[in-house]
């Protein structure tokens, strides 16, 4: 399968998911007005990954400075998914977050409660 | 005064601000620290402002560029030698409105007395010449290289008078005996050849007053869409706000604030591209106080006050598990709607969410929102 590479823009983050290269990972800012439009491929890059997954252990990173509330949602989709693929492959989630970024800290905090897998919160500098 | 007075006051405020902008069409009024940085975003957010609105190119070219020349003079005069720190009240403002079938944009910040006498000079220079006499004089100093160590030379100003086909009408203003305020004012008619006659500087005078006093930092009245949103954030990220929490906080409501506008506000004119608003921020203390104001339809009025006192009556964890449990409900999951806009202004502020509304007909309504941080 081809690897999903996604540019940073003002308004949207950075996503790389490429199994070739071990990236798994969703950096920047996340405040599209049509989130659920932006994520779209997300859902179907993993979904196609968790159909017949290449490898049988992978790390999902998620280092946001910041995301919207329409962007919650779909990150909160994004970790089900993964959370699902979890019950076939080993996935850590490592959730990414700013020294002092309380808000960043306490999402990360929440997402890991939700869920049933494994899921590091790292304070990065 | 208290800030629960001066929150209170600002949010009754914002529909009689609004009126009384709207009339206008656009408006916005920055204050503050001029950079790079902010200029560009100031001239991008008119930039889509114009285009929402359907102005002719040649007029958007002429504001555009005469709004280059006024930031820059503004970005290279603000500090002027002789003073060390620019205290908060002698920060620049920049202002454009639209009144009287044109584009008016208004500069001012701080000038050193006795530099006014020869940039009294130079004005009146430039407003005795007509276009041909300009454009030579324009040529003359190139020639001459005269230009000052501040990198003008009055060139920005002839610029100025040359593309707005108006006169640069000025006006100064005591601030102690070493300063005082230059205020420069020039107007593009949406008609392009006609001249605008007079210009009563007295009113962008007071207005200054105002957003002194009330320490606003930036008032926008215009169409808010996502990229005017983006414009505004970076205008707000630019600023040289204290500590790197507080400015996060203030860049988090923002974002829920406008985008809440941009799709759920009402317009009155279909051919807009965008949702009439108006913005502004203030500072009280250390405190921010960020206002909206936007239509809204009048059927969903009902709703929206009960969502908006539910949310207030909840505290601590209640907060935070409905915040969850509405996170993972994705019946409510689509392009307008993720249901959490409010619930996450309420936990990020830490403070209630003060609203207000306003029946404007039967369609329409106007609310105004107030969050402080």
């Amino acid at each position: 399968m081809e690897a999903l590479f996604i540019k940073a823009t003002d308004e949207t983050p950075e996503i790389t998911l490429n199994h070739v290269t071990g990236e798994y990972c969703i950096s920047h800012r996340s405040l599209p007005e049509n989130a659920i439009g932006f994520y779209a491929p997300v859902f179907d890059w993993i979904e196609k990954f968790s159909q017949n997954p290449p490898v049988d252990e992978i790390s999902f990173i998620f280092n946001l400075e910041y995301f919207n509330t329409a962007s919650a949602k779909q990150i909160a989709k994004v970790l089900l998914m993964l959370e699902k693929l979890s019950e076939k492959i080993d996935v850590t989630v490592v959730w990414k977050y700013k020294k002092d970024d309380v808000d960043m800290m306490s999402s990360g905090l929440r997402f890991s409660k939700l869920l049933n897998m494994e899921f590091e919160i790292q304070e990065v500098e | 005064m208290h800030l629960e007075e001066k929150s209170l006051e600002q949010l009754t405020n914002g529909f009689k601000l609004f009126e009384g902008m709207q009339k206008d069409n656009l408006g916005y009024i920055y204050r503050g620290l001029f950079t790079q940085n902010i200029t560009d975003s100031i001239l991008a957010l008119t930039e889509n402002n114009l285009e929402s609105v359907g102005e002719s190119s040649k007029v958007k070219k002429r504001v555009f560029s005469i709004m280059v020349e006024c930031l820059q003079n503004v970005t290279r005069h603000q500090t002027p030698e002789s003073v060390e720190v620019v205290e908060p009240e002698q920060s620049g403002i920049f202002v454009i409105q639209t009144k009287n079938n044109a584009y008016q944009i208004t500069s001012g910040n701080v000038v050193e007395k006795k530099a006014i006498p020869h940039l009294k000079q130079l004005l009146e220079k430039i407003n005795g010449l007509e276009k041909d006499a300009l454009k030579e004089y324009y040529k003359q100093i190139l020639e001459d290289g005269s230009i000052s160590d501040k990198g003008g030379a009055g060139l920005g100003l002839i610029e100025m008078a040359r593309k707005s086909g108006n006169k640069l009408y000025y006006d100064f203003k005591d601030i102690n005996k070493e300063i005082s305020y230059f205020y420069l004012h020039t107007a593009i008619s949406k008609e392009l050849e006609e001249q605008i006659e007079s210009v009563d500087l007295n009113n962008i005078k007071h207005l200054h007053d105002i957003v002194n006093k009330e320490n606003i930092m930036l008032i926008f009245n215009g169409c808010l869409n996502q990229d005017s949103l983006i414009n505004l954030l970076s205008i707000i990220e630019g600023q040289s706000i204290g500590a790197v929490d507080i400015k996060k906080k203030l860049f988090n409501i923002m974002v829920e604030m406008l985008q809440n506008i941009v799709k759920h506000g009402a317009k009155k004119d279909e051919n807009m591209v965008g949702n009439p608003a108006i913005f502004f921020i203030s500072q009280v203390g250390n405190n921010y106080i960020l206002n909206t104001g936007n239509y809204i339809e009048s059927h969903i009025v009902d709703t929206l006050s009960e969502k908006l006192d539910h949310v207030n009556s909840l505290e601590g964890d209640e907060l935070d598990n409905f915040y969850t449990r509405r996170l993972l409900n994705f019946d409510i999951d689509n392009s307008k709607e993720a249901g959490l806009g409010i619930i996450d202004l309420r936990i990020k502020s830490g403070n209630k969410i003060l609203y207000n509304f306003e029946t404007v007909n039967e369609k329409i309504s106007f609310i105004s929102m107030q969050v402080k941080i």
